[in-house]
């Protein structure tokens, strides 16, 4: 249950610390690393910061979209291989891009109901691991045959007929994932392209927004302030990688301005404002304000409310975060202009600028959230302050626990009291939480 | 049943030969239809041209006309000098739909239109009609296959004066002739007259005759009034499209093959409790189909002087009172007049006119189980509106029933019942398989759009106005016939 002003749980669950690894393009240095080794490295590099004494931990909370088929319980996978106690149960939630903020909710939401006090939640992802699927009617053709109460018994006319079932050849190549909307057969670069076009979104503003995007990041990495927030990965050849590879610091808005659209002929996102196929992890340590007390660590945030919702898939995609935001916003008892930040994971530039317009229309209000007034205008300036998902990366699960430790830790660093985040995902979810500084 | 040039014109060798040779044949275009029940946007990613709105006052219409295309998922493309009426831009806002602007005189190349909307309600003069050559004319050939023409304009009887009523009236000219013009491609033209202050009745006719479910309805004018409801309940008026016969029962009658059975499936599909009512005899059509829409199957004969009652009794007892209807059962008996027997005069006087009146007087009574805001929905024929030659019973008959309805809508209206009849024109069904291959294909092709329709087409037709969207239409006949030219 998201916590209102009206009722407060019996104990608040804190965000004491966060880690990730850094992000790397798919199919690059993190190429022998698969989902469970990527979360195994954050979790792993979070027990060693944080110094948490391991018979402390209760659970793990971990999300994911490609999960590996042999062992899709990755949070359970993570903790066998750390050698943590037997006793850390774990389990693994998927929710498309929006996985990692839900392991995380799922955990304040188990600690402030007084299922566990210390909890680590997060979630990872590695696309150069995604397993190529066996199209299905290869299965269907062949498994009887091999598989099925007949097995061993097929003769050479059954053989033949399993044959003409398979034609043509190209139907049952192994396939290279997409991200591809089931329902509506869509690349969701087609959705974003289409809410571009719907919410006149130019070209130059996701330029413009993927710059900035950049820049942020790239400055954040240049001052240090991601040195907290990310711990050094070694490969099994040995080679470490420190630092997030995608970001460009030296990108223009003229350089982006060259890129081919990528989706549509005529349309207007390119690879410089979409966020890549990224490999990575992250995760954080959540526990109850008294054991966080006791165990002397610094509490830095709390969940003041969040909300999940869904849209339909075939309208505008991605526009989730646009009704989930002012519900979250309405479940703590704000308004948008409490927010002293905001940090809306970038799938696309498009789409984040879209939701931007709708959450900025009064008629969007009207006709959508039943309110009389629009949600607001978000100053570029408190919006996501050290870059987003078009710089650093996306790897799908780890994104949430990304976007939480870098907001719990800027709302410590600077003293503001409330942040607030925004997340799409496919299927037509948006996901939102309310963060409120933990030691005001 | 089987339409050959109907087939042949879905096979693009087949049309593209037929053209070369010059056949003399007229092939139809095969019709888009819906599938599934009703969508939250009927209209997805449709491009509409709208006019009307050039220099000419404010229109009543224009809020309602943004609102519901916009949330049907449609793009207006609003044909003007440049200036866009605000209610498209702020409902284009909140839908993700911004109109754009359509100058006539500097079209786009390569303009593709799903459909075409023209508010004619602001015309009062015939130097005002002059409006509609200027914005059909350069645009009509830009409508794609099984486009749609929706026309808005006001009652003429309601007119503050006889030139105003004329310009109103001429409206329905147009219309129907521009349906005759545009039927080879399987568009539809149709107009909605709307009463002063019925604006917020619009949205369901004007989704309805945009969407692929009026695929066989053209030409037809329907009256929108306030009628129904009292001014608090228009105020309030917000009806529910999708999934929108939820609770609601349904009573089917006929409902064992054709027209019935289609109709029973779709209203279960939006939500409804149907329950099916057949005779005895058909009792295993009529189990199967109320088994496969989990509706409740009732055997009765609908002329049997003891039915009335029963119907009455097991929807007030078992189901908790009725709120749809529809009077679908009805028979043939062919025969010149000078030809026929007593007993079929009075066989299809019994079921096709009788039945109706003696069910509904049981349904309506004080004690009766039709609930408040309910429907009321009675087949009629093409034949009722423009006789047949051996039908001298049945076309008076379906000529009754529209006179039975019209006056019925006045004793219900009251109770926020409304009560419609449907007119199909040649259905492909059982009823017309069995006529004389020569007479079935003149009836298929006297029509604008060449074809004969689908019990489903019907079924849609019925299923519309058995929804709260439908609140405005009462006492209307509307013809679901493609534009026979027979009695237009």
């Amino acid at each position: 249950m998201p916590v209102s002003k009206q009722d407060q749980p019996k104990q608040r669950a804190v965000i004491v610390s966060g880690v990730r690894t850094p992000f790397v393009k798919a199919f690059a240095e993190y190429l022998p690393l698969d989902t469970i080794a990527l979360g195994g490295a954050a979790v792993s590099a979070l027990l060693k910061r944080t110094e948490l004494p391991r018979r402390e931990l209760d659970s793990i909370v971990w999300g994911g979209v490609i999960l590996p088929s042999a062992a899709p319980n990755v949070g359970r996978e993570i903790a066998l291989d750390l050698g943590l106690p037997p006793s850390v149960e774990a389990m693994t939630c998927t929710r498309a891009c929006a996985s990692g903020l839900q392991a995380i909710t799922l955990a304040v939401a188990a600690i402030e109901r007084g299922e566990a006090d210390v909890v680590i939640a997060g979630g990872s992802d590695s696309t150069s691991n995604a397993e190529l699927k066996i199209p299905q009617k290869l299965v269907r053709a062949l498994g009887p045959m091999m598989m099925g109460p007949n097995k061993g018994k097929a003769t050479p006319r059954d053989m033949l007929g399993v044959l003409s079932q398979l034609m043509p050849i190209t139907e049952i190549m192994p396939r290279i994932p997409r991200i591809v909307e089931r329902t509506t057969g869509e690349l969701m670069g087609e959705s974003a392209e289409k809410m571009a076009v719907r919410n006149e979104i130019s070209r130059q503003a996701q330029d413009e927004f993927a710059a900035r995007s950049h820049h942020r990041a790239a400055e954040a990495i240049a001052s240090g302030r991601f040195r907290d927030e990310i711990a050094p990965v070694e490969t099994p050849s040995g080679k470490w990688v420190h630092q997030d590879t995608i970001v460009r610091g030296d990108t223009s808005v003229e350089k982006l301005a060259k890129l081919r659209p990528v989706f549509s002929k005529t349309g207007s996102l390119t690879a410089g404002n979409s966020s890549s196929l990224t490999d990575g992890a992250a995760a954080v340590l959540l526990m109850s304000e008294a054991k966080a007390k006791a165990l002397g660590y610094t509490p830095l945030a709390r969940f003041a409310s969040w909300s999940y919702v869904g849209c339909d898939p075939a309208d505008q995609l991605l526009m989730g975060p646009a009704l989930a935001m002012p519900q979250a916003l309405a479940r703590a008892g704000y308004e948008l202009s409490d927010m002293e930040l905001v940090d809306m994971h970038e799938a696309f530039a498009a789409q984040v600028l879209s939701v931007l317009s709708m959450l900025a229309s009064t008629n969007f209000a009207n006709a959508r959230l039943g309110r009389d007034k629009a949600v607001g205008e978000i100053d570029p300036a408190i919006l996501n302050v050290h870059g987003g998902s078009v710089a650093l990366g996306h790897p799908f699960g780890a994104t949430g626990a990304r976007m939480v430790t870098t907001v719990a830790n800027e709302l410590h660093s600077t003293g503001k009291a409330f942040a607030l985040l925004g997340v799409c995902a496919a299927g037509g979810l948006g996901a939102a939480a309310v963060l409120e500084n933990a030691g005001l | 049943m089987n339409d050959i040039l109907l087939q042949l014109g879905k096979n693009p060798q087949a049309r593209r030969l037929v053209k070369t040779l010059g056949l003399p044949l007229p092939i139809p275009q095969a019709l888009a239809r819906a599938k599934g029940p009703m969508e939250e946007r009927p209209l997805h990613d449709y491009e509409i041209a709208v006019g009307g709105y050039a220099g000419a006052g404010e229109s009543a219409l224009i809020e309602v006309l943004a609102k519901t295309l916009t949330q049907a998922g449609a793009t207006p493309l609003v044909v003007g000098d440049a200036h866009i009426p605000p209610a498209f831009l702020a409902h284009g806002d909140a839908w993700g739909r911004p109109p754009r602007g359509l100058l006539l005189d500097a079209l786009p190349d390569k303009l593709r239109l799903d459909a075409m909307v023209f508010d004619a309600t602001q015309i009062t003069d015939a130097a005002g009609l002059r409006s509609l050559y200027e914005f059909f004319h350069p645009l009509v050939r830009s409508l794609r296959k099984c486009g749609r023409v929706v026309l808005l304009a006001r009652p003429p009887g309601l007119a503050r004066s006889p030139e105003v009523a004329g310009a109103q009236a001429a409206i329905e000219g147009f219309c129907r002739s521009l349906g005759k013009e545009l039927g080879k491609a399987g568009t539809t033209a149709n107009v909605l007259f709307v009463e002063e202050s019925a604006e917020p009745l619009v949205p369901g006719p004007l989704r309805f005759l945009l969407s692929k479910r009026s695929a066989f309805i053209s030409g037809q004018p329907l009256h929108v009034s306030t009628r129904t409801l009292d001014d608090e309940g228009l105020a309030a008026f917000e009806p529910a499209f999708v999934r929108s016969l939820e609770g609601k029962v349904a009573l089917v009658t006929g409902a064992a093959r054709g027209i019935g059975r289609a109709t029973a499936k779709l209203l279960a599909d939006e939500g409804a409790h149907v329950v099916c009512l057949d005779r005895p005899a058909d009792d295993e059509l009529l189990s199967a189909i109320a088994l496969e829409i989990g509706g409740t199957p009732l055997l009765a004969d609908v002329s049997d002087p003891e039915t009335p009652a029963l119907i009455a009794k097991t929807l007030r007892e078992d189901h908790g009172g009725v709120d749809i209807v529809v009077h679908n059962a009805g028979i043939t008996r062919d025969k010149t007049l000078a030809r026929m027997s007593p007993e079929h005069w009075d066989q299809v006087f019994s079921i096709n006119l009788n039945a109706i009146a003696r069910i509904t007087d049981a349904l309506i009574a004080d004690d009766g189980p039709l609930l408040d805001d309910g429907r009321v929905i009675v087949l009629s024929s093409i034949a009722g509106v423009a006789g047949n030659l051996g039908q001298t019973n049945y076309a008076a008959t379906k000529a009754g029933v529209i006179g039975y309805v019209r006056r019925l809508a006045d004793e219900l209206d009251g109770r926020g019942v409304t009560v419609n009849a449907i007119a199909p024109g040649f259905i492909e069904t059982r009823l017309t398989a069995a006529i004389p291959v020569m007479i079935r294909e003149v009836g298929r092709r006297l029509s604008s759009l060449g074809q004969g329709g689908l019990p489903r087409d019907i079924g849609d037709a019925i299923t519309f106005l058995a929804t709260p969207g439908s609140q405005g239409l009462t006492g209307n006949v509307l013809r679901v016939c493609g534009q026979s030219f027979v009695g237009s």
